[in-house]
């Protein structure tokens, strides 16, 4: 199932670097250094999902989270 | 001098909610829903340039001023005025109807203020109204968080209170217009940035929207973040701070929204990251960016509400909120699964959903400034927005196993809620396929067309890549059942201590005072009562306790003939004493 997925959107990358290379990208009137990669905010959304992934996990797991009763010793006491 | 044409909105709510309050509940949600109606149909004949004046005490008023940006969000807030009183339409607690009605009317309120006084009475009564919404839960957690929520907000309206009546000081003017700096515009735009839930003065939205009712977090989600939005609009355009507070604000959503379990909190995040992409393109002030900031918060409201009702009819049927307690859904629910995704499409920016016309007019309006790493960053809340909105939360609450140990039993939702859906999902596409009609109601003239070829392959690359990545790491992505730590950690950790500091110790030392006090009376009455005796008494003590001697008999409760008293010739010679040194005093000075 894992392989077809990826061959699948494989596949599916080649078209959009295809569509990107025939479609006269990078001559709008708002030219910036990615806008003449083919296929850039394919790979830009892929690795920007791992990076959001992997990053807030890391953020949540030595830092930020905690048990669900964490304030409920603060909340409860009168 | 009120005529047809420039009757305040929020008089029509808070008269009909007051009405509200008096009809029976049978006739009460039809009620509701007429409010809406009257005051849109009043809204169709609004021209911009309406304003109603008022000589109040000594200041100068304008309570109703029209004009482009405040009509497009009149329509929108009552819209949502409306589609919101059709999903609770099955609701028969009298809180939640006249306090819901009433937050529509102050948020109009606000919308339509022309002076400062208009707008702060509005804004508060707008903190009270939405409070009662999260109260209207009744439940322990739900009291406390609301009364977190109060008093955030009521610190904020503080601020407001001073900031305003600085600025009049300064400016002799109680006009809401743009705000030059100056430290009473500081403090207005803390306050507005308060609630505009901007970082770090967000908790109080992450905190109390979950602990809603199903239908109250609906009004919630919509009204008080987009009316700071379009006062920050109207006071604090281009402003520079605001364009790095939207940018942090926009990720920050998103990556606290990944630790989330509580699907209504993980919406919450994300209401703080699209607000993000508006106060940024408040900040950057061009025409295009206030466009963009309005346009996506007309969106915004439409398609946020929509999820906020989608999650709510989980709610309603399963009673669990959290992703580690619900899966297995899609067979049972699967109408809310559906409109749910409409609105996950719209917030994701999907071709020919509402997102797409409006997030993108503010990427654009960033591009246009040549400002790469911010139209970047802006695309990368984005790619995080679909990751957990319109993917993560709907597969772990609609598919996936529930890891409880027996299956949700979801009960049966009440129709007028598929039907409030169902209005809000199609004006979500009715927007996005149409995208001039939203467009004609902007503030400025609209130089910009969504649908190019570029623009729709590059939201399509950017998207379908986002669900490769999920699909990858879809086993990473489950709920876990903790919570994540977020400023409101600075007034909860210490509020035992805050407590004990600030209402026990002071308690405390009050009580001393007291007592101090009171021995303080004590002593002169007695020493007032009879001098020598108090005297008399108190050398007896003091002898008693330096030489040992007998102990003091204690003073006697009646009168004892035999007690010890001083001589009269003792007082007598005090008093010729006291007239000998008085004579010399005259004579030799």
């Amino acid at each position: 199932m894992k392989r077809i997925c990826l061959m699948v959107s494989l596949i599916v990358f080649i078209i959009f670097v295809l569509l990107d290379l025939f479609s006269g990208i990078g001559t709008g009137h708002v030219v910036f250094p990615w806008s003449h990669i083919a296929g850039f905010f394919a790979l830009f959304g892929f690795i920007g999902c791992l990076i959001i992934i992997i990053g807030s996990k890391f953020i949540g797991h030595y830092w930020l989270q905690r048990k669900e009763d964490y304030y409920d010793r603060n909340d409860n006491d009168e | 001098m009120i005529t047809m044409n420039n009757i305040p909105l929020a008089i029509i709510f808070v008269v009909g909610a007051v009405l509200l309050a008096i009809l029976p509940h049978r006739v009460r949600p039809v009620a509701y829903l007429a409010i809406p109606a009257l005051a849109f149909y009043f809204l169709l004949h609004l021209e911009p340039g309406v304003s109603l004046n008022f000589h109040f005490l000594n200041y100068e008023l304008v309570p109703y001023r029209v004009d482009r940006l405040s009509l497009v969000f009149g329509y929108v807030f009552v819209i949502m005025g409306f589609v919101g009183g059709v999903y609770s339409f099955h609701v028969k607690d009298k809180l939640q109807q006249v306090s819901s009605l009433l937050y529509v009317g102050s948020s109009l309120g606000v919308v339509f203020a022309g002076d400062l006084f208009t707008l702060l009475v509005f804004w508060e009564i707008m903190a009270v109204s939405s409070v009662c919404l999260i109260w209207a839960r009744r439940r322990p957690k739900s009291n406390r968080a609301g009364f977190r929520y109060l008093l955030v907000h009521i610190f904020g309206g503080s601020m407001l209170m001073a900031g305003i009546i600085l600025h009049y000081n300064q400016t002799g003017s109680m006009l809401f217009n743009h705000f030059e700096g100056g430290i009473a515009s500081y403090l207005i735009l803390f306050s507005f940035a308060l609630n505009a839930a901007v970082p770090p003065l967000h908790a109080w939205l992450t905190d109390a929207y979950p602990e809603g009712t199903v239908t109250g977090s609906v009004f919630l989600s919509a009204f008080t973040t987009k009316v700071a939005i379009y006062a920050l609009a109207r006071g604090f355009a281009g402003l520079e701070v605001l364009i790095w507070a939207g940018i942090i604000m926009a990720i920050y959503g998103v990556v606290f929204a990944v630790l989330e379990n509580d699907i209504r909190r993980l919406l919450a995040y994300h209401i703080i990251s699209q607000v993000g992409y508006m106060v940024f393109a408040i900040g950057l002030g061009t025409e295009m960016a206030i466009n963009g900031a309005t346009a996506h918060a007309f969106s915004h409201i439409m398609y946020k509400s929509l999820l906020f009702m989608g999650v709510g009819t989980v709610i309603y049927a399963t009673g669990e909120s959290k992703l580690t307690r619900l899966g297995g859904l899609a067979r049972a629910m699967p109408l809310a699964l559906g409109l749910y995704m409409v609105g996950a499409f719209s917030i994701s920016g999907f071709p020919l959903f509402s997102g797409f016309v409006s997030k993108s007019m503010v990427i654009h309006g960033a591009e246009i400034e040549h400002m790469a790493a911010a139209a970047l960053l802006l695309s990368l809340a984005s790619v995080g927005t679909f990751l957990h909105t319109g993917l993560k939360l709907p597969y772990f609450t609609w598919f996936g196993n529930s890891r409880l140990l027996k299956p949700l039993k979801p009960r049966p939702v009440p129709r007028c809620m598929y039907i409030g859906m169902a209005l809000t999902a199609g004006i979500c596409i009715t927007i996005g396929v149409q995208p001039a009609l939203l467009y004609n109601l902007l503030p400025f003239t609209v130089h910009y067309q969504p649908y190019t070829a570029s623009h729709v392959m590059q939201t399509m690359q950017l998207l379908i890549f986002t669900g490769l990545g999920f699909w990858l790491l879809i086993g990473k992505l489950g709920g876990e059942a903790k919570i994540t730590l977020d400023t409101d950690w600075f007034y909860r950790r210490p509020s035992r201590l805050a407590y004990t500091v600030f209402s026990v110790s002071i308690c405390r030392f009050f009580g001393v005072v007291e007592k101090l006090s009171l021995s303080l009376v004590r002593f002169i009455t007695k020493l007032s009562a009879n001098p020598p005796g108090y005297l008399v008494e108190l050398v007896m003590t003091a002898k008693y306790a330096f030489l040992r001697t007998e102990k003091p008999a204690p003073e006697p409760a009646t009168f004892n003939p035999d007690r010890y008293r001083i001589p009269l010739g003792v007082m007598v010679l005090v008093v010729l004493l006291g007239l000998i040194i008085l004579l010399a005093w005259d004579i030799f000075i």
